[in-house]
């Protein structure tokens, strides 16, 4: 079991991520239907996780609906809901048009995306008001920043205060590109070293337990 | 004294609630029609849109879903109007699944709108799974990538992909992104392997981290959230969604820098207590 669950797939891991490595240097036609072929497979294996994904969601809700868990009702509402818009899908062959299918999505998939997504406005300001707070020299800093940007991104604070556009746009293109410049690099190096690690077998979490659970 | 501002330290956020439910509708009911002023980052997609040679193809991928649609759909409306004005071929395409549906009902109406053919001016390739893959496919080669179209027709045979085999022969290349896959997904598979122009539009949270892109000219314009939408309804002088939601964006910010200066003023007057 050992060589199945975990040999093979880090041979496959490091034989694959090796090749790819090099494949991005190398602009042989040979090369290039490489990439191909590997990217065609890949969106192959992202078609089966989906499955696999949805399966999984599936047995986990199920199983709290089956024990009567705190809150099965919700796996109930999602069952329900999944199963609906799965068979609304495949009665209208993934058309939206003039649909049960297109109706779900527009009158209630994008109402409630939506909602959900306007409740920010609501949080942000709430937290702005309980934790924006200049507790220290870099809380002030960074709340001064936040407030120039927020008045000099809309037309209101253009017109009140003259000249705050041109310095919120200073505050984005000089001091919050360097700090996202360091972020970006910070992040390609950690990118980098984890990629490094997963290909020869350092990392393996993503292998899970090893004992097929 | 600093009895009153611990107390209002203390808050009910269901009046913070309240307050910033009447900040956005009541803009929303007496708009103030304040003028939008354009931003360089903006103004750069605009005039890279504009220097294309008529029949040009642009390629427009809606990586969204509808929880990002108030911000990134009227960006949509703008550039599709701008494309068909332009008389540019227009190949659009959405990286995200729940995004299908919405995408081809805007490419659709952008282009009953301007009065374009479908297959020949423009098309809608439909959802492409696999994230970063499929950039790398449609890379590799676009009529692999998509054999059919969203409507079931063969690529290869559609006039609109004309000497259209991969993103190399793409044109400008425009990303309306709400996170992964989105902009930056398509400048590390696409822009940086293709060698293709690459420009987009995002949501005002995400949009500073794109500014470093956007110094070095890896990317050409960006459209930061509903604000860059209304900046480019003002270049097109046509004033839509965007643009109307402006006064309320003003307002609420303005909500919110009144609430940090008065909870800031409390903090102080209590004795900077928690």
């Amino acid at each position: 079991m050992h060589f199945w669950q975990q040999s093979l797939p880090l041979l496959i891991t490091c034989v694959f991520g090796l090749a790819l490595v090099l494949q991005y240097y190398v602009p042989h036609p040979a090369s290039e239907n490489f990439l191909q072929e590997i990217s065609l497979w890949s969106q192959i294996i992202a078609g089966f996780a989906i499955v696999l994904g949805v399966g999984s969601l599936l047995s986990a809700h199920y199983q709290k609906i089956a024990r009567q868990e705190a809150g099965w009702g919700y796996s109930a509402v999602l069952f329900v809901s999944l199963l609906t818009v799965f068979g609304a899908g495949l009665w209208a062959e993934g058309k939206a048009e003039g649909t049960f299918f297109g109706w779900l999505y527009d009158y209630v998939l994008v109402a409630l995306q939506g909602t959900m997504f306007s409740l920010l406005a609501f949080f942000v300001a709430s937290a702005a008001y309980r934790a924006f707070r200049a507790r220290t020299l870099e809380a002030t800093i960074l709340l001064s920043a936040a407030v120039l940007v927020m008045a000099g991104r809309v037309p209101l604070g253009e017109s009140l205060l003259p000249g705050i556009g041109a310095l919120a746009d200073w505050i984005m293109t000089v001091p919050n590109t360097a700090a996202q410049r360091g972020i970006l690099i910070g992040v390609s190096l950690g990118a980098i070293a984890t990629s490094i690690k997963i290909i020869f077998g350092i990392e393996r979490a993503y292998l899970g337990r090893g004992d097929g659970a | 004294m600093r009895e009153f501002a611990v107390r209002l330290l203390q808050l009910d956020r269901r009046f913070i609630f309240v307050l910033m439910s009447v900040v956005t509708v009541l803009p929303l009911l007496y708009p103030l029609g304040l003028p939008v002023r354009i931003s360089p980052e903006t103004r750069q997609l605009y005039d890279t849109l504009e220097r294309l040679p008529e029949r040009s193809v642009v390629l427009l991928s809606l990586d969204f879903d509808p929880a990002s649609k108030p911000e990134l759909y009227p960006m949509t409306v703008s550039l599709l109007r701008h494309a068909f004005a332009r008389n540019l071929r227009v190949v659009a395409l959405t990286l995200w699944p729940a995004g299908t549906s919405m995408a081809e009902s805007a490419v659709t109406h952008g282009a009953e709108e301007a009065g374009k053919r479908d297959g020949t001016d423009y098309v809608f390739l439909g959802y492409g799974p696999g994230e970063a893959n499929a950039i790398i496919n449609i890379g590799q080669s676009l009529t692999n990538a998509f054999p059919t179209d969203y409507a079931g027709r063969k690529t290869e045979a559609l006039p609109v992909l004309e000497g259209v085999r991969s993103l190399r022969d793409i044109d400008y290349a425009l990303s309306l992104s709400a996170g992964f896959p989105g902009l930056d997904t398509w400048y590390v598979y696409g822009k940086e392997k293709y060698g293709f122009e690459l420009g987009g539009g995002c949501t005002a949270v995400s949009a500073p981290k794109f500014y470093p892109l956007l110094q070095t000219g890896q990317i050409t314009g960006l459209l930061g959230g509903l604000r860059g939408a209304a900046e480019y309804e003002t270049l097109l002088n046509q004033a839509g969604k965007a643009t109307a939601g402006m006064d309320a964006q003003s307002a609420t910010h303005f909500l919110i820098i009144g609430l940090i200066i008065v909870c800031n003023v409390c903090y102080l007057l209590s004795g900077r207590k928690e």
